[in-house]
């Protein structure tokens, strides 16, 4: 019996944008296993031929050798049968362990290189592009390829060799009962077809139900604490309650009606079945020589291996168009262009740190966000950048360590502009610490190694000492070798950050940026940060982002950073005298302890 | 399980549950007409040339064919009937108890969001399942080895034969893969959060040049999975050629040995060729019996899951206050609370604060700030000791009576989809636009709803996500100032403002709060050292209490803090 039920009555639009390329790019992975495929090809014409000629020698046993009585041709027929049939098994089991190792290896292939792209994309690329999509590519689309490549693809290559292969069988046998087997495929094509269009209104109210009913699920659960402080659950559940309805109607309208394509399919097996016995004894019995018994059993088991194919044909290729769109959305990723250095860039190991941004100007989308921005670090001084969220403080940072592309003016690093040095050197000597900065699923003594891979582990504790993180890494149970969890949800923000300081110690690089890097910390563990920082700033050229004006007031100079533009600039003194922007804000953070 | 389907259908679903598979037995029973039908056709029909038995029969077979339509469908409809008015009863309920619950050791939100939608899904396949599927085939199964034995007892044998190997191979198989489909499952995830490591930790892996060791790391983790992969899909790699074997090997035998009996005159063609039939019917039944066997332990894992939130059903409320709070001054009396006996989190509070006074709360994260305004608003009523509102302990008083004399205006701003207007309402749906607009004003956010196009109309996408932090924090500031209550508690709410803003708020606040009780928590000292009282808390305990100069002479905690915010010349000036 073939599988009842649409597999998919409303089928997905499929939008391709360049099918042709797709399919020559998802064989340019294949193509290193073309050989497989070839065995695999001839495997599976092999098999197919069997069952088609396997059931056509059913009926001749019956019609030959049963009926005239012939037991010795019976037994030896008998024989071979059995002997086909064990090889056509061993054949298809080679075949799917084939399509099985092609598969994989091609899925594993997929993987590496999206993770190859990924790592070397520029930084433009991660604020544009959804985390969640990105890993949606990863996982769901080479998902959706690996199942294309493992049943899809070979259903369907059966499916048509055995449609074509039977079809010429039963035309050869009998026109009159092919025709009848295919009056069966169309009456279940256009059935489904009118289902589909009847209840094409009230599956599109479904969805639109579902996804409202899923929002407010949603929405009111992660808000819980609001709906209950608000006291909201009453108004909550009542409009839950209408749509829950709404869904309910419209799925019952839209599923009631298509769940009679399974039983409908399968009355029209059933006619079709009867129409061959009855066509077919009517014509014996009307004494046309052509037809006999065995033809009719044959045609009855090529009907139950015929109509599944036909019925799912269309299923299958459409199912094979949405995983091209898979593989063009993954090589879409593929195709992004990476990081590159400059050719001429140089490798640079050493830097006496000093930094200068010669009026640099940086749009992102066309919209400015830095204008004519200067600014000279000597070695060894401490620069702080002073302004609102968004004002361009992190971007400056960012333009230093080369993560974007600047339109205008140049960053120096020595006199030499950080564009013509190697990316790996210059970010190998300027270390960032971010406000959070990312810690990975492994121990915290690899963690704190990441900073500098050679780092010996009594590098690594000396470090730790140095970043007051030593106290409480000691105090876990295992110490270093503690494994910390994804995002590293078990410590606190405050120890998280003393993690990465200790990291930003291994480094030992020349240069160091503090992105905000006591923002997001508790006030507890504040003050050891502080000193943790003020430690690692000595002897190198520091800059320091900061919300905070009590953290800056040490810093050889302040700059204002205000829509973009450096607005003024300073030591902390001199700027309060100024009384600009600076000792406003000062003013505003301290005059409440003034008074 | 089946419980859970009772509890959760009535009248006319309960009917339709039970009514659907009892018409799927008619539409098999129906099916397992046709070989048997046939062969008599062959065998009488044909036998005798009589053409009027043939047409006869092939009437009776239709006939059959038709009323198993009538049947599938009829079994169809009310299947899905059943499915889904117990799925529509059973979100309702879920959602409801995941609202009303305030157990603070329940299920999280996420989880809470998966189980009503995800498995709630899940269940309604299941029913269709037990109404359709779970009934068909096995029944198509078993009645086709009954017919087959009927319509040939003297090819049974071939049957008991197969069958048998056929059981225990798809047995081995099924449980020899299951642990290798585990082991992949692993593999998977360990893939999969290296890959979302290296998208959330980018920035440190570029600043730290890591990409060659990540690379390395997720090379190893890829050829793991592909291994795992192939090994789990080898492991049932045999079984559709085997499951193809043995029915092509069964119809051999049926024709060898079948042959010879025909031969012997014992039976004949057309008891040979329905016996076929029956066992091509058999064997495609097993397979889809596997296919169902496998989708209903699926199924049961979800009926688990939608198990455990029915369990936390809460008990009920009551709904009547019998004494009525004469003011708003709070009372903390002795009150202690914690997850675990051992694990305080407040431990002993005692506190008031007077009708009308401005309380500060300071502290570190996880300190118990939080907890509590969490036990003030009773979202948790599982503590020892007394609070009292008004001079009334609240756990006496309804919730809803709690609710309209404090309202919280919580860190985390969460908007719902809707209209500004629609969410700053929320808490008081009978304000007038004069109201929501003076809230606005006082949160400092009339001035950026003004400039949207459509203004209080203008529309909130879901969670907020069309405002930026700072307007979602106005908002949910907002909120929580329109309906005016007695008591006004605001939980570190203006932490993603800038300094300015939060100057702005707090004044407005000052003016338009001057004597109601509002509770301020907060990170920075500047937000609370106007407040008339301020607590500092630590580790669960009231460790300081005082004004802003008492504090900085009794507290060292505190006067750390005003060193480290405000920088230490500062307490010189003092």
């Amino acid at each position: 019996m073939n599988r009842r039920g649409p597999r998919n009555l409303h089928r997905q639009k499929v939008h391709l944008t360049n099918w042709r390329q797709t399919v020559r790019r998802v064989w340019q992975y294949l193509a290193v296993h073309r050989l497989q495929l070839g065995v695999v090809f001839l495997l599976t014409i092999v098999t197919t031929a069997v069952t088609v000629i396997g059931t056509r020698i059913n009926g001749i046993v019956i019609d030959r050798y049963i009926t005239h009585s012939n037991v010795h041709m019976l037994l030896v027929v008998c024989g071979l049968m059995t002997v086909m049939y064990i090889i056509a098994s061993i054949f298809t089991y080679f075949q799917s362990a084939i399509v099985i190792k092609v598969a994989q290896s091609t899925s594993a292939e997929i993987r590496h290189d999206i993770f190859n792209q990924l790592k070397q994309l520029p930084m433009r690329y991660f604020d544009t592009h959804d985390n969640g999509d990105v890993m949606s590519r990863l996982t769901n689309d080479v998902d959706n390829i690996n199942t294309a490549l493992m049943q899809t693809f070979v259903q369907l290559f059966t499916g048509v060799i055995s449609i074509i292969g039977m079809g010429i069988a039963m035309l050869v046998l009998s026109p009159l009962l092919t025709v009848l087997t295919l009056l069966g495929s169309v009456a279940t094509y256009l059935f489904s077809r009118a289902v589909a269009r009847v209840t094409q209104r009230a599956f599109m109210t479904q969805q639109q139900a579902l996804g409202s009913l899923n929002t407010q699920i949603e929405e009111s659960v992660s808000g819980k604490q609001v709906v209950q402080l608000f006291d909201h659950v009453v108004p909550t559940m009542a409009t839950f309650e209408q749509t829950n309805q709404q869904y309910t109607n419209a799925a019952f309208r839209a599923q009631a009606l298509s769940s009679v394509i399974g039983p409908f399919n399968n009355m029209t097996n059933n006619v079709v079945y009867v129409l061959i016995t009855a066509v077919g004894a009517i014509s014996i019995l009307s004494g046309q020589h052509f037809m006999t018994v065995g033809i009719i059993f044959t045609f009855l088991i090529y009907l139950r291996n015929f109509t599944g194919p036909i019925n799912n044909l269309l299923d299958l290729i459409n199912t094979l168009q949405l995983s091209l769109v898979s593989a063009e959305r993954v090589f879409e990723v593929i195709d992004e262009v990476p990081e590159k250095d400059a050719k001429d860039a140089v490798s640079v190991t050493q830097t006496r740190g000093e930094v200068t941004f010669d009026h640099v100007s940086f749009a992102y989308d066309q919209r400015l966000i830095l204008k004519d921005v200067s600014l000279q670090a000597q070695p060894g001084q401490m620069v702080a950048l002073v302004g609102q969220t968004g004002a361009g403080k992190t971007t400056i940072m960012n333009l230093l360590t080369n993560l974007y592309p600047l339109q205008q003016g140049r960053v120096l690093l020595d006199n030499r502009d950080v564009t013509t040095i190697k990316r790996a050197d210059l970010r190998r000597l300027i270390t960032v610490v971010q406000q959070e900065s990312y810690l990975f699923t492994m121990s915290i003594r690899e963690n704190i190694r990441l900073g500098r891979p050679d780092a010996t582990d009594s590098d690594v504790e000396r470090a730790a000492k140095q970043a007051n993180a030593h106290t409480f890494i000691s105090q876990l149970p295992n110490g270093y070798d503690t494994q910390l969890t994804e995002n590293a949800r078990d410590l606190s923000q405050g120890q998280r950050q003393l993690l990465s300081i200790a990291r930003a110690f291994v480094a030992e690089a020349p240069i160091l940026v503090l992105d905000e890097a006591t923002a997001s910390i508790d006030s507890n563990t504040e003050a050891d940060v502080q000193r943790a920082m003020t430690a690692l700033m000595a002897d190198k050229t520091s800059f320091v982002i900061a919300h905070r004006l009590s953290t800056i007031q040490a810093a050889d100079q302040i700059l204002v950073i205000d829509h973009g533009q450096v607005i003024e600039r300073g030591t902390h003194q001199s700027l309060l005298a100024a009384g600009g922007y600076y000792a406003q804000l000062y003013n505003s953070q301290f005059e409440r302890v003034l008074n | 399980m089946f419980r859970l389907i009772m509890q959760h259908t009535h009248r006319f679903a309960r009917w339709a549950f039970f009514l659907a598979p009892l018409i799927m037995l008619g539409e098999v029973l129906c099916d397992l007409q046709q070989p048997t039908l046939m062969s008599q056709i062959i065998d009488h029909g044909l036998a005798k040339g009589d053409l009027s038995y043939v047409v006869g029969h092939a009437l009776l077979m239709l006939m059959f064919a038709v009323m198993g339509l009538v049947f599938g469908g009829t079994c169809g409809a009310l299947g899905s009937y059943a499915s889904l008015k117990m799925g529509e009863q059973l979100r309702q309920h879920m959602l409801n108890i995941a609202l009303l619950s305030r157990d603070p050791a329940g299920l999280a939100p996420a989880t809470l969001i998966t189980r009503i939608t995800n498995d709630v899904t899940q269940m309604q396949n299941l029913v269709m399942l037990l109404t359709r599927g779970m009934v068909r085939s096995p029944m198509l199964l078993l009645g086709g080895v009954v017919m087959s034995v009927l319509v040939c007892p003297d090819l049974a044998p071939i049957l008991f034969v197969i069958m048998p190997i056929l059981v225990i191979f798809l047995l081995v198989i099924i449980i020899r893969s299951v642990p290798l489909y585990t082991k992949m499952q692993r593999s998977v995830d360990s893939v999969n959060r290296t890959m979302r490591e290296n998208l959330q930790g980018i920035k440190t892996i570029k600043s730290y040049v890591l990409e060659n060791r990540q690379q390395r790391q997720f090379d190893v983790e890829n050829t793991g999975l592909k291994a795992t992969s192939q090994r789990a899909a080898m492991a049932t790699v045999t079984l559709s050629p085997v499951i193809q074997l043995m029915l092509n090997l069964g119809v051999v035998a049926a024709l060898g040995y079948g042959g010879q009996l025909a031969i012997s005159q014992t039976i004949s063609d057309g008891q040979i060729i329905a016996f076929v039939n029956y066992m091509i019917q058999i064997t495609t039944a097993m397979i889809q019996t596997v296919n169902i066997v496998t989708s209903f332990s699926r199924a049961i894992t979800s009926s688990a899951r939608v198990q455990a939130v029915l369990a936390e059903e809460p008990p009920a409320e009551t709904t009547l206050t019998t004494q009525v709070p004469i003011n708003s001054q709070i009372e903390f009396d002795h009150v202690t609370f914690g997850y675990e006996a051992s694990k305080p989190i407040l431990s002993n509070i005692n506190l008031t604060v007077p009708t009308g006074q401005w309380l500060g709360i300071i502290g570190a994260t996880g300190s118990g700030k939080s907890s509590l305004i969490n036990l003030l608003t009773r979202s948790f009523d599982q503590y020892t000791g007394q609070i009292r509102l008004g001079g009334v302990d609240i756990r006496e008083m309804s919730l809803t009576d709690v609710h309209e004399r404090i309202s919280v205006a919580l860190q985390d701003s969460i908007l719902f989809s809707g209209t500004v207007q629609g969410n700053l309402s929320y808490g008081k749906p009978t304000a007038t636009q004069a109201e929501i607009e003076a809230a606005a004003t006082v949160a400092d956010a009339a001035s950026f709803i003004n400039d949207l196009p459509d203004q209080y109309q203008a529309v909130v996408e879901q969670r907020g996500k069309n405002f930026s932090g700072g307007q979602r924090q106005r908002l949910n500031l907002a909120r929580a100032i329109t309906p005016d209550h007695d008591v006004l508690v605001l939980d570190d709410a203006t932490s993603a403002v800038d300094q300015e803003t939060n100057a702005h708020i707090k004044q407005r606040l000052q003016q338009t709060r001057a004597d109601k009780t509002t509770l301020i928590i907060s990170q920075r000292v500047t937000n609370v050292m106007d407040c008339q009282q301020i607590i500092v808390v630590t580790d669960g305990r009231i460790s300081a209490q005082g004004t802003h100069q008492e504090l900085i002479q009794r507290s060292n905690f505190y006067r750390d803090l005003v060193k480290t915010q405000l920088g230490g010349d500062q307490l010189a000036n003092e």
